[in-house]
């Protein structure tokens, strides 16, 4: 670990509670997108100081959203929930959007101009006075500032770097600027996952993906921790997304390479079981999923559903019979969920054990009481967005309780903390850096 | 060769699919993974297919084998008292214990966290679970299908006419498996650190509600505007330039949007449009009919042309895009063959398969790369893990006629 004090967001020392994990370590982040920062919102989340790099004059693409300063036109084009605060993109917009807001928390801001040699100065004794430095960019977008593991470790021996762009930094596609939906196109995912009977065009496209590149960059941070403190030296991990991701489709990797078996088109079904499906409840857009994995688990759903007598039925009668009778089954459970209320339905079926669960939209999930119960959200007042509920942490430590500790941060909130505590520039020097546009608050004027 | 988690053991009391992932990322890293298994059948997952050439084994699970390299299994009845005796000695020296049984499992046969840090007080114990180990639904049951319908973006997956899809085969439990192990490295570092050990409870339910995948953004987006955004078609959620088109030779994914459109405008060779009324601003081509008039130029181009093609010139020009491939051709595909991602593992009862790699790569200085040891035969190491443990001899032969390993 470093001895560096802990500060607050103004830069006074806090002396450290010795509670979070990660306290005490400082990462500086170049991360886009979503992977990048979900990956880097995992380590500020459990202590560690995560200071974004951004800058100014520049506008990271699909990041503190799709431009600098959208239409109106375009802001409300989207109907996609995540967008902007009441739909107004305001005074500044990079502040008030919900994709940036959600991963931003408890994390620093910088603005420089590394495409100067005085901001190239401030990179490298913010590096000098770094443990981490996470990134996923493609190679050629960080090579043009000098940003490689060569020049990094050799300013900072003890630095740990992890990049994660999609395909990796060496290889043919270490260029190719993918989303997580076109790589997961690319690994196989949108054909598998699409419905039975419709062109495949018509199926999902999700981001799965970058949750597991995410998940895997932080991951890799807190290895190279551990491989620091042995060796005393620092390291560099790639965590591609893509390499991320092919492991959650395993299985089937293995199917091919085993039987030479290829799937497309699964829709909601599963290899053997029966029923596994989505059903539409009553109302508009209500639906239920329900499986049953055992002549038990039927029988009783049979039995909740009013028509005891199916589960005798020679078509659903076992396992196989169901698995292959399910679009006749699907229909039976069709039409008695048609008349049923989701959320009802899926509590009398869990109470008698049956795995059921309706597929909770948004404002289901803000209203669920298990989800109230277990303090999922925390509600948190961004200066520029207002007061809102925040979704915290899948997992619980239970004796490191945690907390937002700071909302979504601001583009260059903290730049004369990190000018002038971290870097050790003196106040005639950080005017300088004002004075030639390096810092500030806003995005230049023709910044698109 | 140094791997960060040498020297550290884990008590691996998971099967099926998320906390054997989990486990496995660990003894990738390079911890040693002791998986202890039910006698007879182990690990359940060894039951579900695919299996090799279709034949239902339970040393041929395709699911098993993939999950479970890096891994030493130990046959063994937890529920008896020998048994109990043997996991109390197994944690002494252990410093992480992995666990997915229903919350209620582990405390009622005397193994919870209470008893345990009572032995070890520096043991991070995870316990993943549906729910979690408190609220209401802690008793529910589920599988990836119901527990991604509640946690994950399946109401905002599909097409607006149609159902909504959940994701394919088990990918919310591997994401589950994952945040396990990263909840598992963070308590290490605590307990490390501070000698302080860690009870960590990892829901399914919040996990997937936690996700990147459309859905935490979505919870914060929803009080933003006050919207349930609605199912839209692939990549359609920023309009113009963005689905899935026809090629010569298969289907195609782009994403543009009245923001990036200008590179899509360029590599179909249409840049004139951008200086056309209509085309010249982001605001002009936020109109929503914009997206279905630029498909008539667009798939066109589309449909003279291969996948690698298309991709080569979203590569060249900047384009977001990727081919809508099988599995097939993603084990075909360049890219990973030539960073050398697949592995060839040999196995006694399948011979040498290829399974997907690591997730990470670690530069050691020398090149070296690691390797993978294949998953154990059902309690294959039980003698072994005995041994360390000091017993031996006549009172293994007593534990196997007992039933207990």
């Amino acid at each position: 670990m470093t001895t560096t004090d802990r500060r607050d967001m103004t830069g006074t020392p806090v002396p450290g509670t010795g509670k979070l994990p990660l306290e005490g370590l400082r990462i500086l982040d170049i991360t886009v997108v979503w992977a990048g920062p979900y990956g880097t919102m995992h380590l500020a989340d459990w202590g560690a100081e995560v200071i974004r790099i951004e800058s100014i004059k520049h506008f990271a693409t699909s990041t503190r959203g799709q431009m600098a300063r959208p239409p109106l036109e375009f802001v409300r084009l989207r109907n996609t929930g995540m967008g902007y605060v009441d739909d107004e993109p305001g005074e500044r917009p990079w502040n008030r959007q919900a994709i940036f807001n959600t991963h931003s928390r408890n994390k620093l801001s910088v603005t420089m101009d590394l495409s100067s040699p005085e901001g190239q100065e401030a990179l490298e004794r913010l590096v000098a006075q770094a443990d981490g430095f996470l990134e996923n960019n493609v190679a050629i977008s960080m090579e043009r500032f000098g940003i490689t593991w060569e020049r990094l470790s050799a300013i900072n021996p003890r630095l740990i770097m992890v990049r994660m762009p999609a395909f990796g930094i060496e290889g043919p596609y270490k260029n190719y600027r993918t989303w997580g939906n076109h790589m997961e196109a690319l690994a196989g995912h949108p054909l598998l996952r699409s419905y039975p009977d419709e062109d495949p065009s018509r199926g999902p496209s999700g981001v799965p993906s970058d949750a597991a590149g995410g998940v895997g960059g932080a991951l890799a941070f807190i290895m190279g921790l551990r491989h620091r403190n042995k060796t005393g030296k620092g390291i560099l991990i790639e965590a591609p997304t893509a390499e991320n991701f092919v492991p959650f489709l395993g299985d089937f990797v293995m199917d091919y390479s085993m039987n030479g078996r290829v799937y497309t088109q699964l829709g909601n079904g599963h290899p053997f079981l029966a029923p596994h499906n989505v059903y539409k409840c009553a109302g508009d857009e209500r639906w239920i999923t329900i499986a049953c994995r055992s002549d038990d688990e039927f029988r009783t759903l049979c039995q909740i559903m009013g028509e005891p007598g199916l589960a005798d039925d020679s078509r659903f009668a076992d396992s196989l019979s169901r698995y292959q009778n399910r679009r006749a089954l699907d229909e039976a459970i069709s039409r008695w969920t048609a008349e049923q209320d989701a959320r009802e339905t899926m509590n009398r079926l869990q109470a008698a054990g049956v795995p059921a669960g309706m597929v909770l939209d948004e404002s289901d999930v803000h209203a669920d009481p298990h989800v109230a119960e277990r303090n999922f959200f925390q509600e948190v007042t961004h200066p520029e967005a207002g007061t809102h509920k925040n979704p915290t942490t899948g997992f619980k430590l239970q004796n490191t309780p945690y907390e937002i500790r700071r909302h979504a941060v601001l583009l260059g909130q903290d730049n004369e903390y990190v000018y002038k505590n971290v870097m050790g520039y003196s106040d005639e020097e950080y005017q300088k850096f004002i004075d030639m546009g390096h810092v500030g608050m806003d995005y230049d004027p023709d910044v698109q | 060769m140094f791997m960060p988690l040498d020297g550290v053991r884990i008590i691996d009391l998971t099967h099926y699919t998320a906390g054997p992932y989990g486990t496995r990322i660990l003894g990738d890293y390079g911890a040693d993974v002791i998986k202890i298994e039910r006698p007879g059948g182990g690990d359940p997952a060894r039951r579900i297919g695919p299996f090799y050439h279709d034949e239902p084994d339970l040393e041929k699970s395709g699911l098993f084998l993939f999950l479970n390299t890096n891994k030493r299994s130990i046959t063994l009845d937890f529920k008896t008292e020998k048994g109990k005796q043997i996991i109390k000695e197994l944690v002494k020296d252990a410093d992480i214990l992995i666990e997915n049984f229903p919350p209620d499992v582990m405390p009622s046969a005397g193994l919870g966290y209470e008893e345990l840090s009572q032995i070890n007080p520096r043991l991070v114990m995870t316990s993943i679970s549906n729910f979690g180990k408190t609220g209401p639904y802690k008793d529910w049951v589920g599988l990836d299908l119901t527990l991604y319908a509640m946690g994950g973006n399946m109401w905002g997956s599909g097409d607006p006419e149609l159902e909504p899809l959940k994701t394919a085969g088990r990918m919310a439990s591997f994401h589950v498996g994952y945040a396990a192990a990263l909840a598992s490295a963070l308590g290490l570092t605590n307990a490390e650190l501070r000698g302080q050990g860690e009870n960590i409870d990892v829901s399914y339910f919040e996990v997937t509600l936690q996700s990147i995948d459309g859905r935490m953004q979505k919870l914060l987006g929803y009080q933003y505007n006050n919207q349930v955004p609605m199912r839209v078609s692939p990549g359609a959620s920023l309009g113009l330039g963005s689905g899935i088109y026809p090629c010569l030779d298969g289907m195609f994914m782009t994403t543009a949007g009245a923001a990036q459109f200008p590179n899509m405008a360029r590599m179909v060779g249409a840049e004139d449009i951008l200086t056309e009324p209509g085309w010249d601003t982001v605001a002009a081509r936020s109109r929503p009919e914009a997206a279905e008039e630029w498909e008539a130029t667009l798939i066109p181009w589309m449909l003279e042309r291969t996948t690698k093609e298309v991709q080569r010139a979203c590569m060249e020009y900047g384009v977001l895009g990727g081919p809508v491939n099988t599995i097939e051709n993603l084990m075909n595909d360049e890219d990973f063959d030539a960073r050398g991602f697949w592995q060839t593992i040999d196995h006694p009862a399948t011979g040498p398969l290829t399974y997907p790699g690591f997730n990470s790569r670690i530069h050691f200085e020398d090149g070296e790369r690691p390797a993978r040891r294949r998953a154990p035969l059902l309690g294959e190491h039980t003698v072994e893990i005995l041994k360390e443990i000091g017993i031996e001899g006549e009172e293994v032969s007593l534990l196997r006629s007992e039933g207990v390993i």
